[in-house]
């Protein structure tokens, strides 16, 4: 009896999450399956089922996998650099003893950005013509002439990359920052006991102890950021020349662009494969961390 | 009992809307005025006057209607242009459109195409058929039937600073090459002789070289609309503007949309640039001391001894929705719009910016006194004209999906992009961009 | 000796390294304070001077006054209150139950809430305005209320397992040996322990429900009901491109959030497992 009555309790815990996700997810999910194999239009009555054809056509597009290919560039580049700056910025927070509150209240204001503030910050800060940092640059005489942040192919992708590492790090620093301060400080206190170095305890006191929240982190950004949309479409829109297209740009072009719906759907299909088989990575080796933990 | 009598009340009160909503021998111009308090209902009506005099004009409008009306409740909603487009599709696919709206031009067809629109041509006999130019009222015609009127037009001209070609003894240029050379002269001390916008996510290029495209006679479009990007023409036009891009244009240019473009000319940061009469009032509210400075002429030709051309007019639709459940609402409603008094209220907002799409508007006191209208003359007629010689972008062979596709797809906007930032050839890129484009064509048929 | 030195040292090094990283950090909100108080003209003719050579506030006047932004203000707060509340309570539902009870199905499961955090969100935008319109929930709060749901709950979800699984079971065995219920147990011993854990996703749900675009362009059309997003990106499409104004209007929407984190952050460090542990 008593055995039955907690089954009950535990499923009643998780109910609520398994409803939101069920309806709020999983609908979409299989319509938007349905949709890739059809002729959807956005704004036509009547479409055909057409098989694989969507899937052919954006396959043997050269525009995806140059698209592709800048999303893989602008997660990797995103991601190492947030993880770097958040990270040692996390520990060196949690080393200092005077200011922590006046950083840490400085360097959490860009997550406080919504991403069109980012977006119309930054454009005007980075302005052609009247932007501070390209004036400034060149009243320093740095640059010869105005320098064109966001539309010089050889700066733009760099640009982002930055604003998105700005927007990004502070976010990780604090969880890491968090994740530092639930370890047991008597741990260090002994290791410091059996004259342990600085590195050894960093190794083998605080990564352990972190790995599995910053591993979290990492996987949780990856996707964020593979997906994002909002910051690159607000300020490139995914020029000039599409050097700054995103596979989400891509697809949001197909989807309300080109208002082929259908393809648009094939496109975000293959971008969740893809980031399923990279999850599936990243949870082989998560799993492998908790099982060494225990 | 009493419940009877309301319904046989209603039923005849709908019968009364719908004969006054329908009937297109009603009896002309009275139409909202002798079915006053037989409308019933809710209204949304969408436009993009975000902000200023035109939001109030249309509010006070919606507000006196709504007091003749005392049934009719109108909520209006306004939006950016920008978003205008993914706003009415999306809202099509999930049945989340307006009863009325303005729109552009371009999308008029795409709208009739998904049969998201109904005619209006009780609506222009009302106000009076004769009393539009045919030319705008085709772009919304199909198959003999109106599915949109205009609501005010406007023109593109060339617009130049009066103070910056005195100082260099230049004259206004006529001809493209007079004008390359001009502008070329006027970039130095902060001042770009004239930015060429490249944006994806808006149609300047494609505007400007349409300007090119058709002093020359040429369209964007063949005659079987297919995408032209390859022919002569349009290949000397790209060059030109390449050209005027390298030399006279600031770099960031390449991700101009209308706005930044404008605003540059608005602050007095390029000596030449290419819109309608809404830069006067841009430029007032921006730098009230360059207003003196600035005024419009004809676009530049091929020769010099080419007639006078126009290249673009702008008339900005009204449309009411097929989804609508109170069409005769939205149709007595629009008709109050064109009332004289409110009519050139509105237009007064943005004087010579918005010209009357119906005539009798142009020559009244009330019209001619404004400000504004009064100093600009010169450019006021300079629009005028250019506004009865042309049509929208592409529409040169009529109104179709293709020459909207051609304005929203970015496609020639990312063509130029290619070649600033990737060196591409230009021959290649046109061609390239000519088959992008109809490819897109081919997936609306 | 040496020790100390080098110790003293690296605190200068931390020091300086985190001077620059707030200077950078913080820039761009500063520009934006100070460029939504200089005039039109001195914001485009004198790009690189830093204070205002005439203080104005008409760009707020404008931006209240002519375009009633404390209105989408409001609405932004409203819409990400109510989702943060909803998710984090569901959210912490959940984690507990898959940490506590669900020892095999649980990975399955938390996996699976992270599968759907992978949709892009631009491909669940379609179906969602078809539901949402199907509900009649297009154009309102709560709509957008139940859309953010979508994405904060696996997320916090996600997060709060993280948290959940440091609190050692340990400490709930004593209680529970101690006399008390799960329930209680959950909420006297264990949701204290996970609090700056929930903090720290309750603000990352708040500050997403905050900044969310795309799905506020979509459903919501009514201006009274438009998120600050929204009402700044059509500040920027509106018919005169005013940096003044959308400075000050990123002024406004970025201050209460700025303010909003200063008030919480000692929260997110508080110590986890302080008290209970010593």
């Amino acid at each position: 009896m008593k055995t039955k009555k907690i089954d009950y309790g535990r499923w009643l815990l998780v109910l609520p999450a398994l409803i939101v996700v069920g309806t709020l997810l999983v609908y979409p999910i299989f319509s938007s399956l349905y949709y890739s194999l059809t002729t959807k239009h956005l704004i036509k009555a009547t479409y055909d089922f057409i098989g694989f054809d969507n899937y052919i056509k954006v396959l043997t597009d050269p525009d995806f996998f140059k698209a592709f290919l800048t999303s893989i560039l602008w997660t990797v580049a995103s991601l190492l650099g947030q993880i770097v700056v958040g990270f040692t910025a996390a520990l060196a927070l949690n080393r200092v003893n005077h200011l922590k509150g006046v950083y840490r209240i400085l360097m959490i204001i860009p997550w406080a950005f919504p991403s069109i503030v980012i977006a119309l910050a930054w454009k005007w800060i980075l302005n052609g013509v009247s932007g501070f940092l390209p004036n400034l640059l060149y009243e320093m005489g740095v640059a010869s002439e105005l320098p064109q942040f966001l539309s010089d192919s050889s700066l733009v992708f760099g640009t982002l990359i930055f604003i998105n590492i700005w927007f990004g790090a502070p976010m990780i620093m604090v969880n890491v920052l968090s994740a530092l301060q639930t370890i047991p400080q008597d741990q260090y206190e002994a290791a410091q006991i059996d004259g342990a170095s600085k590195l050894q305890q960093f190794m083998y006191i605080t990564v352990p102890h972190i790995k599995v929240v910053v591993g979290l982190l990492v996987v949780l950004r990856t996707i964020w950021v593979f997906n994002n949309f909002d910051i690159i479409y607000l300020i490139t829109g995914g020029g000039p020349a599409n050097a700054t297209t995103t596979v989400p740009i891509y697809a949001y072009n197909m989807g309300w662009g080109t208002k082929l719906l259908g393809r648009s759907s094939a496109v975000t299909v293959l971008l969740l494969a893809f980031l399923l088989i990279v999850c599936f990575i990243y949870f082989k080796i998560i799993g492998k961390w908790e099982k060494e933990d225990k | 009992m009493r419940k009877k009598t309301l319904s046989v009340l209603l039923t005849a009160l709908m019968v009364a809307s719908m004969a006054a909503g329908c009937g297109k021998d009603s009896g002309g111009a009275g139409g909202s005025s002798e079915n006053d308090g037989e409308l019933k209902g809710d209204i949304t009506f969408w436009h993009s006057f975000t902000q200023g005099g035109r939001m109030d004009v249309i509010q006070e409008a919606a507000e006196k209607f709504m007091d003749e009306n005392p049934d009719v409740n109108i909520t209006i909603e306004t939006f950016s242009w920008g978003d205008f487009y993914t706003k009415w599709t999306t809202g099509l696919a999930s049945g989340n459109v307006p009863d009325m709206s303005t729109a552009l031009p371009g999308h008029v067809v795409e709208m009739m195409d998904a049969e998201a629109v109904i005619p209006v041509d009780d609506v222009i006999d009302d106000i009076g058929r004769d009393r539009f130019a045919e030319a705008a009222l085709s772009e919304g015609e199909r198959d003999g039937e109106c599915y949109s009127l205009p609501l005010y037009s406007h023109a593109q001209v060339m617009w130049y600073r009066k103070d910056l070609l005195e100082e260099a003894n230049l004259e206004v240029p006529e001809t493209w090459e007079e004008f390359a050379e001009a502008a070329k002269t006027l970039t130095k001390d902060g001042v770009y002789g004239c930015s060429f916008p490249c944006g994806s996510g808006d149609l300047m290029a494609t505007r400007f070289l349409n300007f090119y495209v058709r002093s020359g006679g040429g369209s964007l479009l063949t005659d079987d609309l297919k995408a032209d990007l390859t022919s002569d023409i349009a290949i000397e036009g790209i060059n030109y503007w390449l050209d005027i891009y390298e030399n006279c244009s600031p770099k960031d240019s390449v991700n101009y949309a209308v706005l930044d473009q404008a605003n540059l000319y608005y602050q007095g940061k390029t000596a030449f640039d290419f819109n309608s009469g809404f830069h006067i009032s841009g430029v007032e509210t921006n730098s009230p001391d360059l207003v003196d400075s600035i005024d419009c002429a004809p676009l530049p030709r091929l020769k010099k001894d080419d007639p006078i051309y126009g290249a673009e007019t702008s008339n900005i639709p009204m449309v009411i929705w097929s989804k609508s459940e109170h069409p005769e609402i939205c149709k007595a409603f629009i008709e109050t719009l064109y009332e004289e008094e409110t009519y050139t209220d509105f237009l007064a907002a943005t004087p010579v910016g918005m010209l009357p799409s119906i005539t009798g508007i142009s020559d009244t006191e009330k019209y001619q006194s404004n400000e504004i209208v009064q100093k600009f003359s010169n450019a006021e007629q300079v629009i005028s004209e250019a506004v009865e010689l042309s049509a929208a972008i592409g529409f040169e062979h009529g109104p179709s999906v293709e020459a909207g596709l051609l304005t929203s797809q970015s496609i020639i906007e990312e063509m130029f992009q290619d070649i600033i930032t990737n060196g591409t050839d230009v021959e290649k890129a046109a061609k390239a961009a000519e088959e992008k484009m109809n490819e897109v064509f081919e997936s609306v048929q | 000796m040496s020790g100390k030195l080098k110790g003293k040292l690296g605190n200068v090094v931390c020091h300086l390294y985190l001077i620059i990283l707030s200077v950078i950090a913080a820039f761009p909100l500063l520009w934006v304070l100070l460029c939504s108080v200089k005039s039109s003209g001195d914001l485009t003719s004198n790009p690189t001077s830093i204070l205002p050579k005439e203080f104005t506030l008409g760009h707020f006047k404008n931006v209240i006054d002519t375009l009633g932004f404390t209105r989408n203000i409001g609405n932004s707060l409203i819409i990400a209150f109510f989702t943060t509340v909803i998710a984090i309570a569901i959210s912490s539902l959940a984690a507990y139950g898959i940490v506590r009870f669900f020892p095999k199905f649980g990975n399955i499961m938390s996996r699976a809430l992270v599968t759907t955090y992978m949709f892009p969100p631009i491909l669940l935008a379609i179906p969602y305005t078809l539901v949402m319109a199907k509900l009649g929930l297009t154009n309102t709060r709560v709509g957008l209320v139940i859309v953010y749901l979508s994405f904060s709950v696996p997320y916090a979800v996600w997060m709060l397992i993280g948290f959940f699984k440091t609190v050692p079971i340990g400490i709930e065995e004593a209680a529970r040996v101690d006399g008390a219920n799960k329930m209680v147990t959950f909420v006297r011993i264990v949701l204290p322990l996970v609090a700056p854990g929930i903090v720290a996703t309750a603000i990352y749900t708040f500050i997403n429900a905050w900044n969310e675009f795309l799905y506020s362009l979509i459903l919501i059309n009514s201006t009274e009901l438009m998120t600050v997003s929204v009402a700044l990106r059509s500040l920027q499409g509106a018919e005169i491109l005013d940096w003044g104004s959308m400075m000050a209007a990123s002024t406004l929407v970025v201050i209460p959030s700025v303010v909003f984190f200063m008030f919480i952050q000692k929260y997110i460090a508080g110590g986890m497992t302080e008290g209970s542990v010593k």
